[in-house]
């Protein structure tokens, strides 16, 4: 039993950090209509910029994470105005963003890989909480702790951003017309811009974590949360945060207990196809509606 | 270049022509040959294949200072970068065929991507020397070579020395799903423990994309054993460690070389400390006159210690060299081909004796080590 707990709360960590991804990534879809391939770099540089504000500068843990978020949602930003605002403002479509996005990952990832010398760096054990808590005879990090509360604030704060804010109501009128969005008086170019931070910052956020917790900074971390992050946004709904992040919590567990029970080897398998079962009965996602289109 | 670097290669350039055997032979036809190098400076093993590389230019640097391969001959080290990538390996070993100054060729750091290269190198008639990759049966003479020691009979020895010392009653393995060569490896490990009957506690599956290994760990700890065994390539390895030693598990654990690389103890720190694994080379424990002036060599030229792979980059190179050195007039493909095959020690080398049997390197030593707390490598002690 204390195993099954155990791995229970480890399968709940670890899709958190997919919800916390796909939230960004579900937000740029439902709003800016990209499925934006480049969206693990973020995750990959925000780890990055932590990672080395530590090392050079010895900042304490909670200063890291905001230097990966704010980079995370910078760098999202300069992606957006450098490859996709050209593109909203000829109305390309939606292909000619993926393929813009996918030149921007495979950039970002070299750059990346330079960027910690083809090496898989990981976070001093002293520059974060890496403590372990006993509740009982269930062990759990405190890493892994503030994994899930960062996921419950950011569902929290961003579900009641989008539906209990004017500022929301501009990002919803956007990802549903920017046109008339604009014709109505919503600036969509600072709505664009802000989606863009929110979603490169949660994804960053995803990033410094999950790096952290993994004991692996490097261009290969976003890689590692884009596949997982985009089956939480597809199974929970693109335009709902809260089914994301039930979606991930379940692709984690599901994930663990795989593992755990079954076969490591089989744990991608299963995962999948129950993700595609999933999606034959219920293709709009837990929190969908079903006049959702984006494509 | 600066004074200390001109030093440093001078005094390995000494060693390297020193040890040279004074077999009397009459020179290749002086000249620039080249030497085509498969890197895998990028992708998933960068960090390794760097140092590959390193070793190799480190190598050639001195063989034409010293005039190893020949009075007069001076490699010239052509790279191309696969990224460990099987298909884009094959095509760089195609474009080196195609350029006839291109004598012999060196390769690979994955089994599989030799395996690929392995015949394109054998129908293109192309000396292919493998660095890198460790799985057996990949020589095949005359052509393709192997300078890799193959982790096996080490790795016996090291479990063997274990069962000895720490006498464990069960054992915990993680192991590479997704990998045939530890696959292999870990196999071989349990058959010695369950031989000497130590009972096998689980076998943790893990796959060689993963980086969160908190689940696993659990897993393992849960079984409650004497030791934990890891037997996985090396970014997964040093996130086993790290993932046990956080969620509070302090027996002991064992590893493959994967974790000797400095990079890895930078990385993981304090928690590899006393680990032992297997090793044929390591700078901190070098003994013999051409180690020693290597590991000052490589310090002095890319200021920091050579590790294990960067030897290996640099034996590639002595041992064409050598097949270089025992050819007359000009050099061909095929003569250098069957210079190299029938060599049957590789002299000079780091390993204080090599010997090439059928093609492929054994060590005479083996040694067993681990990390220290504060970052050297140090002969394991059994603690």
């Amino acid at each position: 039993m204390q195993l099954f707990v155990e791995q229970l709360v480890n399968g709940v960590a670890l899709g958190s950090l997919y919800a916390l991804f796909g939230i960004g990534f579900g937000l740029v879809f439902s709003t800016l209509g990209i499925l934006n391939a480049a969206h693990g770099t973020y995750a990959s540089w925000a780890a990055i910029i932590g990672y080395y504000v530590v090392e050079w500068y010895g900042v304490p843990f909670p200063a890291a994470i905001l230097c990966g978020v704010f980079g995370g949602g910078i760098l999202a930003i300069l992606v957006d105005q450098l490859g996709f605002q050209p593109l909203r403002s000829k109305r390309a479509g939606m292909l000619g963003a993926l393929i813009t996005s996918i030149g921007f990952w495979i950039i970002l990832d070299s750059l990346a890989g330079f960027a910690t010398g083809q090496q898989s760096l990981a976070f001093p054990a002293s520059s974060y909480p890496n403590a372990m808590i006993e509740i009982g005879s269930i062990r759990i990090s405190q890493i892994q702790l503030i994994i899930i509360c960062s996921l419950l604030v950011c569902t929290l704060a961003i579900h009641l951003l989008i539906q209990r804010s004017a500022i929301g109501a501009a990002m919803r009128a956007v990802g549903w017309n920017d046109l008339a969005a604009g014709l109505s008086g919503v600036n969509s170019r600072i709505v664009i811009l802000l989606t863009a931070f929110l979603a490169g910052a949660t994804s960053g956020l995803a990033g410094v974590l999950g790096g952290i917790a993994t004991s692996n900074v490097s261009f290969t971390l976003g890689e590692g949360l884009m596949l997982k992050g985009f089956a939480a946004v597809v199974v929970g709904g693109f335009n709902d945060v809260r089914g994301t992040a039930i979606a991930g919590i379940m692709l984690g567990i599901i994930e663990v207990f795989v593992a755990q029970y079954i076969s490591t080897a089989f744990r991608d398998g299963v995962t999948y196809t129950l993700l595609l079962a999933f999606l034959i009965m219920r293709p709009r996602g837990l929190f969908g509606t079903a006049n959702f289109v984006r494509a | 270049m600066s004074f200390k670097h001109n030093l440093g290669l001078a005094a390995s350039v000494l060693a390297l022509s020193l040890s040279y055997p004074l077999a009397a032979s009459a020179d290749p036809d002086a000249g620039e040959y080249k030497i085509g190098f498969i890197a895998e400076a990028t992708g998933p093993l960068a960090a390794a294949g760097v140092s590959f590389l390193h070793g190799a230019e480190l190598a050639v640097e001195q063989i034409n200072a010293g005039g190893s391969a020949g009075q007069g001959v001076t490699l010239v080290l052509e790279e191309k970068e696969s990224g460990s990538d099987a298909a884009r390996s094959v095509q760089a070993l195609t474009q080196f065929a195609a350029d006839r100054k291109v004598l012999a060729v060196a390769c690979c750091i994955l089994s599989p991507v030799a395996g690929a290269v392995q015949p394109v190198a054998t129908n293109q008639k192309v000396p292919l020397v493998i660095y890198g990759a460790t799985k057996p049966g990949l020589p095949k003479l005359p052509y393709v070579s192997s300078i890799v020691v193959l982790p096996g009979p080490q790795e016996i020895a090291m479990t063997q020395k274990i069962v000895e010392t720490l006498k464990p009653k069960t054992v915990t393995y993680f192991v590479n799903a997704d990998n045939d060569g530890f696959q292999g490896r870990f196999k071989a490990a349990q058959k010695v423990m369950e031989d000497a009957g130590v009972a096998t506690g689980g076998v943790v599956s893990i796959l060689s994309a993963d980086t969160d290994f908190t689940a696993g760990a659990t897993q393992a700890i849960a079984t409650n054993p004497d030791l934990i065994m890891v037997w996985t390539t090396q970014t997964p390895a040093g996130g086993i460690i790290a993932a046990l030693r956080s969620r509070g598990y302090t027996g002991n654990i064992s590893a493959s070389d994967v974790i000797s690389p400095a990079p890895m103890f930078k990385k993981i720190g304090e928690p590899l400390a006393g680990i032992p694994f297997p090793i044929s080379f390591a700078a901190d424990m070098a003994t013999g006159d051409v180690a020693k002036a290597f590991s000052t060599a490589f310090q002095t030229k890319y200021n920091e210690n050579p590790d294990t792979y960067a030897a290996q980059g640099y034996t590639a190179m002595l041992y064409i060299a050598q097949g270089m050195k025992s050819l007359s007039g000009a050099p061909t493909r095929d003569t250098l081909a069957e210079a190299m095959s029938s060599i049957t020690a590789i002299e000079p080398n780091i390993y204080g004796g090599l010997a090439m049997i059928e093609g492929q390197a054994k060590v005479d030593q083996s040694l067993i080590a681990n990390w220290t707390k504060d970052g050297m490598i140090a002969a394991w002690e059994g603690k």
